[in-house]
């Protein structure tokens, strides 16, 4: 799981008081049948999940529509955004008759598209080992440490499945419920055609079916008649845009295009919507709206191994010298979230920022305690450094930058801007190849751990700022093998208080979503993450 | 005579088509990021990088590589993308026509407008027409093309609610639409070239009509349309023509920017976006096609040009 | 040099004195040249006059702009033209006129420096490849026609691939272009001139290849030079504000025309518009000026490239 370009979504926002949602007609309707819906979603690199370059939001974001997995998020109008809990899909149930070992049972009747090679057949316990060992064993499948934590898959009986895993994790089931990791896929598909790469190989037990793609045009997506919910998805159609420019999509939405907002995940980004929101009203009268934090945060990472960010006066001194609220208030309109080592945008697990603690004053913007403590340092002049950086294609990031730059600057560090290009930047500084500095976004996720897990883990390839202290390392393999979820969030909030005095990354704030639907939409609830097709799954069309 | 001098410049073609093809396979090489390490995006393991690579047939020495694409690319198989593993050739062969009709659309327009005005300016040299109508052309070369594509796209939007076709239409499924979908971005990039093409002309025009057989036809009483039209334009045409020979290739690989804004699926942007991803055969593939097209073209406009011109046989 | 100028277009003008000239000092006959170039050329003299505004803007930035470039005024954010800020401010809170004032140094810079490194490659390769000949000027032609096969913009976003954002880098990359299809008008020029007869002279009296070159050919190449400098220049500024668009520009705070128009100009120019007008302004000012310039003194120094 890693960030690709644009998928960075800052976005403007509205004070953390939780959120607005501005229903137009409050009665309960009769869902209607029908309809075809509009989106702008991404061209993706190619449709194998498992093989190299399939590690994109691009494709996962489409696998929502066309495939299931064992279990996934609950969604709905009802659903708080920022928070996620876990629903049955292709697992109707399951039982845990240890720390270690997961017994699934699978839904009867479960169809593959009617597509060759699937041809409608019902999807069996043999499927689920399939996909699992398809994802441990190809080739460059860069996501495959996620499941290293299972030892084996069994396919007990027809309708059965076992997982057992080398060590308790507790975050298994989120990790299969994660629109990134564990799609069912297809084997006769991937027979047929040698692998997954080709559009017509894209087939899956979900709600629709993938009927047409068109490179850099679009895709169509047709209602699954066969799917196993009965009944659902309402909408019959959906029609996939690709538009790489972003005063084109705008003008498309005030055409009436795009029955969600086109930046992921179906918001308007907050610079464009404040410019435009009166003009999308008159035009789309009924447009529904929901604000929440957004799960995207930029941090600076920093060299802790090496002089002068082993310091950790050094790096509470950077932090103080952002100015985030400035920051907030030049690139979000003044709307944002400020985050601790878990984005605030997780409702469930990010610490408030009055529990935090000691650490909580390093948040505060304060240049001359910074001063102070880089000469308690031995830095009275400061020091220059590099900061690595790309564009992302986002001007909110580059002014973001701009503004960074300038505050360490103002407290005596040199900050020197090396700007790379997205490919150099990604396979240089994204994983930790860099001299000083680095500043940017990250990946996304909807869950603690990932999060934590992965950027402060010693030896993980996205631990940037090449943090090696064991008693994080210690908290982080604590908390994956506590189950009971109280105890649990009690150690990531001790993980966050800690984290917070040793500000390895300096992160800046979050901006808030808006998130934007056509008003014809019914029985649909925003929320963070790839899960569109979930999102979408028990919607209906009124017009 | 003619078959002698259009051998000549084929033989002398070969040489330069060599050397392209070879900054065609390194150039993108040299961009930095390890396409294998991007692919993954996690570095997991080693070992997982070099089985990639082995895979994609990237270990091997690069003049090993060289010379088995340069093989392959002149029996007409120019590989598959390393990403999605579809044919370049089959790629390219979607987008091209794209590409193609509008780069000829685009000069369509830049004839129809500089030709025209290019003559009057140059028929009322120094008049106040003439730079009136001078200047209204640099000007249409000197606004960014992505700006007036912008403005062109977004105030429409917010006077009227209405937005140029989007989502690319085939002509075969759809005629009327199809051409109005093209004509404003063509038009676009059509008013840029207006510009020099139009100075070309009226430069041209100028000069043939100082020459020798013109003055004699104004001493004959010949009319001023005739003469100009008939005499001059069609001797001042050739270095028009050659121009337009030269930059046909040049709209072909420069309109990134307008195929993305307005949503086309063409060549240029097929190209751009594999830049980005360190797609080697497709850099390469795409490259060998354009240099191979522009070589070609070049070609048939020296044998335009010496059609018309039986001096430069020789 | 420059009485020939002045010679020229009086002739153009039609100058009809049949006394002979006295001696003029080169200051007063530089002066003439002028007078008599805007009087011809007005249009050309208004862009003349655009470009040198143009380049003492560069110059003197730090006088003329009221605020640093990257100055954040108090409580001004994306505010309309005023009085205190004549062009409005942007969404960082900076003053927009002192940004095209600096930007101006930068479009100059990468203009100028593109123009001098690739004029030079292209004079070195376009001269000696004329003059000399034989099969280093074969080798050269193959080479230079191997990279001016590649669309422009290709070998652009290509070697700005390689090289990462930067000024440097926006400047190599464009010099490439400049070389290229520079040397070869040169090396046209260079061939017809040295064929001329006291070319061939100086080479009986047993006059060196350098001597020659550098009294003869290059003066004479001079004029097309300048012409096509003058002219290249309003292409680098659009590509400069084209390669902004892809992503590859010169990399801010610095503000240049193009990534001004491209980035932050194009984010918000429903709300304020005048963070991309005036950067557009700019941009098709100086293009437009620096054509018209080089037209008029095309028509005035050199009309036998009309054509080129």
């Amino acid at each position: 799981m890693s960030l690709t370009r644009r998928e960075l979504l800052i976005a403007g926002g509205l004070t953390a008081a939780g959120t607005v949602i501005a229903p137009s007609v409050a009665r309960a309707q009769q869902p209607k049948r029908g309809g075809t819906m509009s989106l702008r979603l991404w061209d993706p690199p190619h449709f194998d999940l498992h093989a190299a370059g399939g590690l994109s939001y691009k494709l996962h974001i489409l696998m929502t529509f066309t495939h299931s997995r064992l279990v996934r998020h609950k969604v709905g109008p009802s659903v708080v955004p920022g928070t996620f809990s876990i629903e049955p899909d292709l697992a109707e149930s399951w039982t845990q008759p240890n720390e270690t070992t997961y017994v699934f049972k699978l839904r009867r009747g479960v169809r593959w598209h009617a597509k060759a090679p699937a041809n409608g057949r019902e999807l069996t316990s043999d499927d689920v080992v399939y996909t699992y060992n398809r994802f441990i064993n190809t080739k460059g499948h860069a996501n495959a440490h996620m499941l290293k934590s299972v030892d084996k898959v069994e396919a007990v009986d027809k309708y059965t499945v076992r997982f057992t895993l080398k060590e308790p994790y507790a975050w298994f089931l989120e990790t299969l419920a994660s629109p990134m990791v564990v799609a069912i896929v297809n084997k006769e598909a991937s027979e047929k055609y040698g692998d997954l790469k080709k559009w017509e190989s894209f087939i899956g037990t979900g709600p629709w079916m993938l009927d047409s793609f068109r490179p850099n045009q679009g895709l169509t997506l047709v209602r699954n008649p066969n799917y196993f919910v009965q009944g659902l998805p309402y909408i019959d159609k959906v029609e996939i845009i690709v538009d790489e420019d972003n005063a084109s999509r705008t003008a498309s939405f005030l055409a009436g295009k795009f029955d969600l907002g086109w930046e992921n995940p179906g918001t308007i980004n907050r610079t464009d919507w404040v410019q435009i929101k009166d003009n999308a009203l008159r035009r789309r009268p009924g447009l529904k709206t929901a604000e929440f934090p957004a799960n995207v945060m930029s941090h600076i990472s920093m060299r802790t191994d090496q002089k002068p960010f082993n310091d950790v006066r050094v790096r509470r001194a950077i932090s103080h010298a952002i100015d985030r609220q400035g920051i907030i208030d030049a690139v979000a309109e003044g709307v944002g979230v400020t985050n601790p080592a878990v984005p605030a945008a997780l409702k469930d697990w990010s610490i408030p920022i009055s529990q935090l603690g000691e650490g909580a004053k390093y948040y505060k913007h304060d240049p001359a305690e910074a001063k102070k403590l880089l000469a308690a340092a031995g830095y009275a002049n400061g020091f220059p450094g590099t900061v690595c950086f790309t564009t992302y294609g986002s001007t909110v990031l580059i002014d973001s930058m701009q503004l960074v730059l300038k505050n360490l600057k103002d407290v005596g560090i040199d900050a020197k801007l090396e700007q790379k290009e997205y490919g150099a930047y990604i396979t240089s500084c994204f994983y930790g190849k860099f001299d000083a500095m680095t500043y940017g976004p990250q990946t996304p996720f909807v869950e603690p751990d990932s999060f934590l897990f992965g950027q402060y883990y010693p030896g993980e390839p996205r631990n940037q700022s090449h943090i090696n202290d064991p008693v994080v390392a210690d908290m982080l393999v604590r908390q994956r093998r506590t189950f009971d979820l109280a105890k649990r969030k009690e150690i990531i909030f001790e993980i966050q208080r800690y984290l917070a005095q040793q500000q390895y990354y300096v992160t800046t704030n979050s901006g808030v979503y808006v998130a934007v639907w056509d008003g014809a939409l019914q029985n649909y609830g925003p929320n963070v993450g790839y899960d569109y097709g979930g999102r979408l799954m028990a919607a209906w069309l009124n017009r | 005579m003619l078959r002698r001098y259009l051998a000549k410049r084929l033989v002398v073609a070969i040489p330069s088509l060599l050397i392209a093809s070879l900054i065609v396979f390194t150039l993108p090489r040299l961009i930095p990021g390890d396409v294998v390490a991007m692919m993954l995006e996690e570095k997991a393991y080693a070992k997982d990088l070099e089985e990639l690579r082995a895979k994609l047939g990237l270990n091997r020495p690069i003049y090993v590589q060289y010379f088995e694409w340069l093989g392959r690319a002149v029996q007409g198989d120019l590989g598959e993308s390393l990403w999605t593993r579809r044919p370049v050739l089959e790629e390219i062969g979607q987008r091209l026509p794209i590409t193609l009709e509008l780069a000829l659309l685009s000069l369509v327009v830049a004839i129809v407008i500089a030709v025209p005005v290019g003559v009057i300016a140059a028929a009322r040299q120094d008049t106040a027409q003439d730079y009136i109508f001078r200047s209204t052309a640099i000007l249409g070369l000197s606004v960014p093309g992505f700006w007036l594509a912008t403005l062109v796209i977004v105030l429409p939007a917010i006077w009227w609610g209405w937005r140029p076709l989007t989502g690319y239409v085939e002509i075969s499924k759809d005629v009327v639409g199809h051409i109005l979908q093209m004509l404003l971005p063509a038009a676009i990039l059509g008013v840029a070239f207006a510009a020099a093409m139009m100075r070309l002309t009226r430069g041209m025009l100028l000069e043939v009509l100082r020459q020798d057989y013109v003055r004699t036809a104004w001493s004959k009483g010949l009319r001023e349309r005739v003469i100009i039209l008939k005499h001059g334009l069609r001797n001042a045409i050739i270095p028009v023509i050659t121009y337009i020979g030269t930059q046909l290739p040049q709209v072909i690989g420069g309109t990134v920017i307008i195929e993305t804004i307005f949503g086309l699926p063409g060549m240029s942007r097929f190209l751009f976006d594999a830049i980005n991803q360190r797609d080697y055969p497709v850099i390469q593939g795409v490259n060998l096609v354009v240099v191979s097209f522009i070589v070609l073209v070049n070609l048939v406009v020296d044998a335009l040009y010496a059609v018309l011109d039986p001096r430069i046989r020789y | 040099m420059a009485g020939d100028a002045v010679a020229r277009v009086e002739t153009a003008v039609g100058s009809t004195r049949s006394a002979p000239r006295p001696e003029r000092s080169r200051g007063a006959a530089f002066g003439r040249f002028l007078w008599l170039f805007a009087r011809r050329k007005p249009i050309g003299a208004f862009s003349g006059a655009v470009v040198i505004a143009m380049l003492l803007m560069s110059v003197f930035a730090e006088q003329i702009a009221p605020y640093d470039y990257d100055e954040a005024v108090r409580g001004a954010r994306m505010k309309p033209p005023s009085a205190a800020h004549w062009l409005g401010t942007d969404n960082l809170s900076r003053d927009i006129w002192s940004r095209i004032v600096y930007g101006a140094r930068v479009s100059i810079t990468v203009g100028f420096a593109t123009i001098f490194l690739g004029t030079a490659a292209a004079t070195a390769l376009g001269v000696t490849s004329g003059y000399f000949g034989g099969k280093y000027d074969l080798v050269v032609q193959r080479i230079v026609d191997a990279w001016m096969s590649f669309p422009y913009l290709v070998i652009i976003l290509s070697v700005m691939a390689v090289l990462g954002p930067g000024l440097l880098n926006v400047i190599l990359a464009l010099s490439i272009i400049v070389a290229a299809t520079g040397s070869r008008v040169i090396r046209g020029a260079t061939i017809a001139i040295a064929q001329n007869q006291y070319v061939e002279a100086a080479r009986a009296m047993g006059c060196g290849h350098a001597r020659i070159v550098f009294r003869h050919i290059i003066p004479n190449v001079t004029a097309t030079i300048i012409i096509l400098a003058t002219i290249g220049l309003g292409g680098i500024i659009l590509a400069e504000s084209a390669l902004s668009f892809l992503g590859f520009g010169v990399p801010p705070p610095y503000p240049s025309w193009g990534s001004m128009l491209s980035g932050s100009g194009r984010t918000y120019m429903y709300r304020a518009p005048w963070m991309a007008v005036w950067p557009g302004v700019a941009i098709s000012l100086a293009v437009f000026a620096f054509n018209m310039l080089g037209d008029a003194l095309r028509d005035v120094l050199d009309p036998r490239l009309r054509g080129a």
